[in-house]
């Protein structure tokens, strides 16, 4: 039973929402929109999960000074900190239209945001680095690569554009490498990836597939 | 000399980092401008965006956060720009959890530019969780994924939604995505099954990915990165005379990326010049 109502429920659930495609009826639509607002509130549930995971995780290495415990205690202040300020004054940020308390604002606008563009921007640096240190021309397919990428690179900014004679030309070259051999593989990838996503999803609702039920 | 190259490809990775900025603080220090040309793919946006009427509707996702913004926010300014202009009902939403603080800001400063009343002419629904099944459920029915509004009014009752509902409904659908859920699940979920007018402005990394989407007629323009934001701008502030503009943060931007670009190639370019002269002697 334990593992038999999963399954039915699956089945059941994955059937209806397939049918939405073939029943253009919008007493079925009805049906199916509800169910899909069950899903938006097991998903926005799923937060408080996540909350409870990383607190049972991280706050025993905490408490018993593990391996570093020190980054974990700031995880756990930062997730507290932020989660009273969120929740400050709801109802009158609600009511005054206001995006959040200044307190949630300025977390997010002189922690948050500076953080999350450094982390993004430190990308141009390694970048740079990975391709001097690690981008060799070692056989036919790493070549292709490296002219490729140098070509879609240079052409996609005015430098590029902007070489006498050949500039027109490198724009031409570049547009035909994302349109045609870019597009190929994009769509052999895309068609690959669909047929394996119809028959994983088949196989879960047909009971097959039991792996997201844990075990096997 | 081989000495030398073998030195050259094992300097310290501090010496490529310093080159790298000094690529990105010298064009922003010496400002220089550089023409470039106008994608077809940024130009059929515009050209769509152009052929809107007065009260028709546009529905937003901004699901974009800090880290994309700068290749991102310029288009997203310049859209709403442009759609006010064309006095275009803005409807606007977000599945990101970290966008509403960044985007919701911006909305609400131009529509007050163009003297637009909140409710009436725009609105910003706020985030949703549920990933691709609140995609799915905004092709359904947008009222019922956000049965309220980011202040709190019932979004069936606001005057800007009047005879919207399913996002078919919506003449425009564009998707301002940095990631997932963004673009391509607004495409594999509803796009596909509705056939809507959608539109993308993603991250350059994702641009390749999208290019089929375009091609295949399910997204009618697409802006990749700060290069797709710059041609927009261009497009958008064309008729503005230069002293009316705005700053125009992805044209003034190209600038960096042109000389970033060509630090990376130059890179790229004299370290497998090291590799292949040095690679002999290192054999022997």
């Amino acid at each position: 039973m334990k593992r038999t109502l999963p399954i039915l429920i699956t089945f059941v659930v994955g059937v209806i929402m397939v049918g939405e495609f073939f029943i253009p009826h919008w007493r079925y639509r009805a049906l199916t929109g509800e169910m899909l607002e069950w899903g938006i509130i097991l998903a926005a549930g799923a937060f408080i999960l996540g909350l409870i995971n990383l607190v049972q995780v991280h706050l025993p290495t905490v408490v018993q000074r593990g391996t570093d415990w020190g980054y974990k205690a700031v995880l756990l202040v930062s997730l507290a900190v932020t989660l009273t300020m969120g929740f400050a004054n709801g109802k009158e940020r609600l009511a005054s239209g206001m995006e959040a308390t200044f307190s949630y604002k300025w977390i997010f606008d002189f922690v948050y945001t500076p953080l999350s563009a450094t982390m993004f921007a430190l990308l141009a640096f390694y970048i740079a680095s990975a391709g001097f240190r690690a981008f060799r021309a070692r056989n036919a397919e790493a070549t292709l690569l490296l002219v490729a990428a140098a070509l879609v690179m240079f052409a996609s900014v005015p430098i590029g554009e902007g070489v006498p004679v050949i500039g027109e030309y490198l724009v031409v070259l570049k547009d035909w490498t994302l349109d045609v051999p870019n597009n190929a593989a994009r769509r052999a990838i895309f068609i690959g990836a669909a047929l394996g996503a119809i028959s994983t999803g088949l196989r879960v609702i047909l009971g097959l597939e039991r792996s997201h039920l844990g075990g096997e | 000399m081989l000495d030398l190259l073998i030195r050259f490809q094992n300097m310290d990775r501090r010496w490529v980092f310093l080159g790298m900025a000094l690529a990105i603080v010298l064009p922003m220090l010496v400002p220089f401008s550089l023409p470039f040309k106008v994608d077809q793919r940024v130009q059929d946006l515009y050209d769509r965006v152009e052929a809107l009427e007065a009260g028709d509707t546009v529905y937003i996702s901004a699901d974009f956060d800090p880290g994309s913004r700068p290749e991102l926010e310029p288009f997203f300014r310049t859209h709403l720009h442009h759609l006010f202009r064309q006095d275009v009902r803005v409807v606007m939403g977000t599945l990101w959890a970290t966008a509403p603080p960044l985007v919701k800001p911006i909305l609400e400063d131009i529509a007050q530019e163009y003297g637009k009343e909140y409710g009436k002419d725009w609105t910003f629904l706020g985030y949703v969780e549920g990933k691709e099944l609140a995609i799915k459920s905004l092709g359904q029915s947008v009222r019922k994924t956000y049965p309220l509004d980011d202040r709190g009014n019932k979004t069936a009752d606001l005057a800007v939604m009047a005879g919207l509902d399913a996002m078919r409904d919506f003449d425009i659908l564009t998707s301002v995505s940095a990631g997932f859920p963004g673009t391509q699940a607004f495409v594999l979920q509803i796009q596909g099954q509705y056939n809507l007018e959608m539109a993308s402005a993603c991250t350059a990394v994702s641009a390749p990915d999208y290019i089929p989407y375009y091609q295949s007629g399910q997204l009618f323009g697409l802006s990749g990165g700060m290069p797709g934001s710059a041609q927009y701008e261009k497009l958008v502030y064309a008729s503005v005379p230069p002293e009316k503009r705005p700053r125009l943060p992805a044209t003034s931007g190209m600038n960096v990326l042109s000389i970033g670009h060509l630090y990376i190639i130059i890179l790229l370019l004299l370290g497998n010049l090291a590799f292949f002269l040095t690679r002999g002697g290192e054999e022997n």
